[in-house]
């Protein structure tokens, strides 16, 4: 079944950008920007692969990216909050960084040739539903564990204490200290976990391609960051929009079967996700962003 | 979104969310802290280099050799700082107007598709002097267009100008491979060459320098009257400053918003042309070693000032070539450039020394 195909691809495919939406949602709720998430990705899919090639499968990347993650979360806390550097500039360059620390290092230290992936596992019983079964409940732990991080994501941001004055302090840091909160670290902690979220995007999506490649992310947390301004930071309506990108990247390797489709050169399906997420954007043109989110923050109790 | 605007100090009851001039930024003179900055940079990278079991001192030489050792190296960084004055202006001129256009990668793809495009499929009887121009202004126009999309999207639904930007850059670069594999195929993996003579002349001999320097100086040169001496650059800053003021004072910020972006697209197809005719003669694949994103670099450090960005490229373009002297003596991937510039960049956003200043809040 071709459908079947097509939305059970967009499932494995929409992983990666699912992670990375939910770490971005967890730091634009504290009002930090995070353009560096492709980026964080990139170390995370490294990290995976040296996972893989000196700590003995992808369990140990898994653990190396989270690792990985805190680093990046670490480095990135200290220029966006504490620093306070411009957050889209500074994303940029991060992002540069990592494809150029990432690409050299993978020259030389990259050695595995191994299966990389996660192993599948067909939830039992639900498994055998007709189309939802192959569609939901046929991959890997990594999968799982995402769809049920989007009730925890919802939980945090608007069920706890932590989450509500995270979001005060996107929407206005200067009452947040005001009530007698502490900005910066409220920020510290959605920087932290939101790179490290971001970095388990990583891993799937190097455990769904299979292997490590220079620049592999390819734009998919950019597009996380669009899914984030179309869901409206609602983490449910993030798996939803997930779903759309990652079914408009499946198209491109089930075109062939497609009818008309099969005829279009594969250099311009590759644009698919690109002109969807443009689209997306326009679609989502009501959606603001909190409005401290991007501006660095400096307490008056820190003034210098 | 906040505003980028170049900034000097803090005004005095600046708006809260000003940025902080935090103790280490805020106390010491800009020098000490620049040579923080270089301190931090030299000591990160040889650490890295050593990391990879080279000795920094050969690196040194090796960077020293590539970049600005010989007469033909000097002239590659001529070349490369070209290609990152024009992406340079890409950045600058839309920052001014507080509009972040981190499409100059795009912009370049789509002007060097644009460029290999026009001088291969242009007749035969033109004169090579008109088919050569025809070809630059076409890849400034597709440049322009890569700009138009962001900018006409930004002004009439408000679409986050960072995300179509980014996307357009896969997308520039998807139609790169495509006309490689498809358009104009080659034996190897570029394109088709363009012929000898729509190519830009050599003007430095001894050296592979063409007069596609030339054309990114012109370009420098346009962009100081612009921004300087007409009134357009007049309202592209003052939408930078402050947009709801620019519009109440009867400017029409749209159409602002959208020039700004369609001027900076189109050096940024201009880099795509200098690339095409006046360095590699084809769309090679992967030919930009984000050029485009080290353009933002060099508006940063030129404080988005025309005249600046010259210096600014040939020091970012050194550290470019640099690299590639370190590739060939070393083995290790010339991505260890890419390092070395955001390492630069990253630190002189930390100390302060590169500071850009929100006049509003979000909006």
């Amino acid at each position: 079944m071709i459908v079947t195909d097509v939305f059970s691809l967009g499932v494995a495919l929409m992983i990666p950008m699912l992670w990375a939406a939910y770490g971005e949602t967890l730091m634009e709720k504290a009002g930090v920007l995070n353009v560096g998430i492709e980026g964080v990705m990139l170390v995370g899919a490294f990290s995976a692969a040296l996972g893989v090639s000196y700590g003995g499968g992808i369990y140990a990347g898994l653990g190396f990216a989270i690792v990985a993650g805190l680093i990046s979360g670490a480095v990135l806390a200290l220029l966006y909050v504490r620093l306070g550097t411009d957050q889209i500039v500074t994303g940029i360059m991060f992002n540069i960084f990592a494809f150029g620390l990432t690409t050299t290092l993978a020259v030389e230290y990259v050695t595995a040739t191994r299966v990389t992936s996660f192993p599948q596992f067909e939830i039992p019983g639900l498994a055998e539903i007709p189309f939802f079964g192959d569609v939901f409940f046929s991959h890997n732990v990594l999968v799982y564990a995402a769809f049920l991080a989007a009730p925890l994501v919802f939980y945090v941001l608007h069920r706890t204490w932590y989450g509500l004055y995270a979001r005060a302090s996107s929407e206005y840091p200067r009452a947040a200290e005001a009530a007698g909160l502490d900005v910066w670290r409220l920020r510290y902690a959605a920087v932290v976990a939101g790179c490290v979220m971001t970095s388990i995007g990583g891993v799937a999506l190097f455990s769904s391609s299979g292997g490590f490649v220079s620049g592999l992310t390819d734009g998919r947390g950019f597009i996380a960051l669009a899914i984030v301004i179309l869901a409206r930071w609602n983490p449910y309506w993030i798996v939803a929009a997930s779903l759309l990108f990652g079914v408009s990247e499946a198209l491109q390797f089930q075109a062939d079967r497609l009818g008309p489709l099969g005829d279009v050169p594969p250099d311009l399906l590759v644009m698919i996700p690109y002109v969807v997420t443009i689209l997306a954007v326009v679609l989502a043109r009501a959606s603001r962003y909190p409005p401290a989110v991007g501006v660095p923050y400096r307490p008056s109790s820190k003034a210098s | 979104m906040a505003t980028p605007r170049e900034a000097v100090h803090p005004a005095p009851g600046s708006p809260p969310g000003v940025p902080p001039a935090a103790s280490l930024r805020g106390r010491s003179s800009p020098l000490v802290r620049l040579l923080i900055a270089l301190a931090a940079t030299v000591a990160i990278f040889s650490a890295l280099i050593a990391a990879l079991g080279v000795n920094p001192v050969d690196a040194f030489n090796a960077f020293w050799d590539g970049s600005v050792g010989s007469k033909f190296s000097l002239g590659q960084t001529v070349m490369i700082a070209s290609l990152l004055a024009c992406t340079g202006l890409a950045a600058a001129i839309p920052f001014q107007a507080h509009l972040w256009n981190v499409g100059g990668e795009g912009q370049l793809w789509a002007g060097a598709v644009a460029a290999v495009a026009l001088a291969l499929e242009l007749p035969d009887g033109l004169p090579d002097w008109l088919a050569i121009t025809i070809t630059v202004l076409g890849a400034c126009l597709a440049g322009a267009l890569w700009g138009f999309i962001p900018g006409i999207l930004k002004a009439t639904v408000n679409a986050n100008e960072v995300i179509t930007c980014l996307m357009l850059v896969f997308i520039g670069i998807a139609l790169g491979n495509y006309a490689i594999s498809t358009l104009f195929p080659s034996q190897s993996n570029q394109t088709e060459s363009v012929p000898f003579e729509r190519l830009l002349p050599n003007i430095w001999e001894g050296t592979l320098v063409t007069a596609g320097a030339l054309l990114a100086l012109g370009a420098v040169l346009i962009a100081i009257v612009l921004m300087t001496g007409t009134s357009l650059g007049f309202q592209i800053r003052a939408v930078g400053l402050n947009r709801n003021t620019a519009r109440i004072s009867g400017m029409r910020t749209g159409r602002v918003i959208v020039l700004a972006m369609v001027i900076g697209g189109a050096f940024g197809g201009l880099a795509g042309a200098i690339a095409v005719l006046g360095i590699n003669g084809a769309v090679v694949a992967g030919f930009s070693a984000n050029f485009g994103f080290l353009g933002i670099a060099v508006a940063l450090v030129a404080r988005l000032k025309p005249l600046w960005i010259v210096p600014s490229a040939l020091l970012f373009a050194a550290l470019r070539t640099g690299s590639s002297g370190l590739q060939a003596q070393t083995g290790i991937s010339a991505t260890v450039g890419e390092i070395l510039v955001t390492v630069l960049v990253i630190m002189l956003l930390a100390v302060g020394v590169i500071r850009l200043r929100y006049a509003e809040a979000a909006q």
